[in-house]
């Protein structure tokens, strides 16, 4: 094995015992979050849709399941579990778009999870886990119509997107949606930042999970994130004073 | 019985997804071999997923056609240009002038208009930007995409200015030094937030695959 695969290993290994470790003591210890604006209106705006009667949508982007880009997916499908339970007494539960095949399925599998869950296995239908289209621009052109013949009032994107993610955010902003938006890529969390009322920069889109609670192991991913993140910043300035210093590696 | 196909799908996965990943660290054929035939498998369960996710698309549109719900034209239309593409697609092959004709005359045209729009929409969307978030992250956004757009685009008049080089050079500055330097930083945090998503699923605390 190489150093670098030596190092790759010691990293997941040290993450895993630290999202276990953490996940054991969060009983004990309560995780404190800083202010996010947007997951702090969240919950108030669900609220709202479901005692309005409008509709919660969720765009798990264009991103596709066997890329490398589907870790925002995936944590928006976690996401879409708790929705999907807070939602199910709604008049019009929670539907989920996709640019992909394999994440519309996965996406229907974890709708009739959430309602099997609470007990409302009747409220799945297959529709709310769909596909609008297959390539990004012939997603997000379908999305307006989407939101207006759905009435949504909250437009979530958690998942993987390039440059529509604007359009895809805009749109939702000319429904008068709640919008709040994240996404893996660096670009595109740029187009969110001047779209969205509500963007998510950098990780925070991973970090959803853990603000609605989602399970114990989303905080502890969290807090071992942190961890790891400090190390990380510690091997970077060691590294550029060393070399500063002229002592080479 | 719930209980049971739970314990066996996540198990599946669990598995599949350390196969995989130890494939990465440990250069051992087997690994190797085992990681490559995983791969292929999910590449071709992907492509079959397309298909089921087709006819999703298509059964959500039947739906709403048929129920004559808001927008069902849209739908009735998006139903006969998909089975018109289809047919010919099967019929002639891929590479058929029609099927080409199709793609260079309405596809292409429409996704380059949605990329045009985008451009509409962005500067729109800096302006309301100034009045729902006045803060200085939000100023100092826009200053920056200002100051890029002057230094990127074309002057009509005094190209060779002093002023247009100084412009030039802050653009070049900001872009390679600041701006690379927080997509560093945000990429750091990108990929640690990616990790501990990926090793959930691994460790079956997050099942998208359901119960």
């Amino acid at each position: 094995m190489s150093s670098t695969g030596t190092v790759g290993l010691g990293i997941l290994l040290l993450f895993i015992l630290l999202m276990l470790a953490f996940a054991s003591l969060g009983r004990r210890w309560e995780s404190t979050f800083r202010e996010l604006p947007g997951l702090d209106a969240l919950g108030n705006a669900i609220e709202r849709a479901v005692e309005s009667g409008k509709r919660v949508h969720l765009s798990l982007g264009t991103g596709s399941v066997s890329g490398t880009d589907s870790a925002p997916a995936l944590a928006g499908l976690a996401l879409l579990k708790r929705i999907a339970a807070i939602t199910s007494m709604s008049d019009k539960p929670v539907v989920a778009t996709t640019g992909d095949g394999a994440m519309a399925l996965l996406a229907q599998d974890s709708l009739r999870t959430a309602y099997s869950d609470v007990g409302a296995k009747d409220r799945f239908e297959s529709i709310s886990g769909r596909m609008l289209g297959p390539t990004p621009y012939s997603y997000v052109a379908t999305l307006p119509t989407m939101l207006d013949t759905e009435d949504v009032s909250v437009h979530l994107m958690v998942g993987s997107f390039g440059a529509e993610s604007g359009l895809a955010a805009d749109f939702g902003d000319r429904q008068h949606a709640m919008v709040l938006a994240g996404t893996d890529d660096v670009q595109s969390q740029a187009l969110l930042y001047a779209t969205a009322k509500y963007p998510l920069v950098g990780e925070e889109v991973f970090a959803v999970g853990a603000y609605l609670d989602v399970s114990p192991l989303h905080k502890a991913s969290l807090r071992a994130q942190d961890v790891v993140r400090y190390l990380v910043v510690g091997a970077i300035l060691a590294g550029a004073l060393l070399h500063t210093l002229g002592i080479g590696l | 019985m719930k209980l049971g196909a739970y314990v066996i799908w996540a198990a599946v996965a669990t598995a599949t997804g350390l196969f995989v990943l130890l494939g990465y660290f440990f250069q051992l054929d087997l690994l190797l071999g085992l990681r490559l035939l995983l791969i292929q498998w999910a590449v071709l369960l992907a492509a079959g997923a397309l298909f089921l996710g087709l006819f999703n698309l298509l059964s959500v549109h039947w739906t709403k056609v048929s129920l004559q719900e808001g927008g069902w034209p849209y739908s009735a239309v998006l139903i006969l240009m998909f089975l018109v593409t289809l047919v010919l697609g099967l019929l002639f092959g891929p590479d058929y002038q029609g099927v080409m004709l199709l793609f260079r005359y309405v596809q292409l045209p429409v996704e380059s208009s949605l990329l045009a729009l985008l451009a509409v929409s962005l500067t729109l969307a800096g302006f309301r930007m100034l009045s729902r978030r006045r803060d200085l992250a939000s100023l100092v956004f826009l200053g920056a995409a200002f100051l890029t757009l002057l230094g990127t685009a074309p002057w009509p008049v005094g190209a060779d200015s002093s002023l247009a080089l100084l412009v030039g050079d802050m653009r070049a500055w900001m872009s390679q030094v600041v701006a690379a330097g927080g997509a560093r930083g945000i990429l750091l945090g990108v990929a640690l937030g990616a990790i501990t998503t990926g090793l959930r699923v691994l460790l079956a605390s997050d099942r998208p695959y359901g119960d």
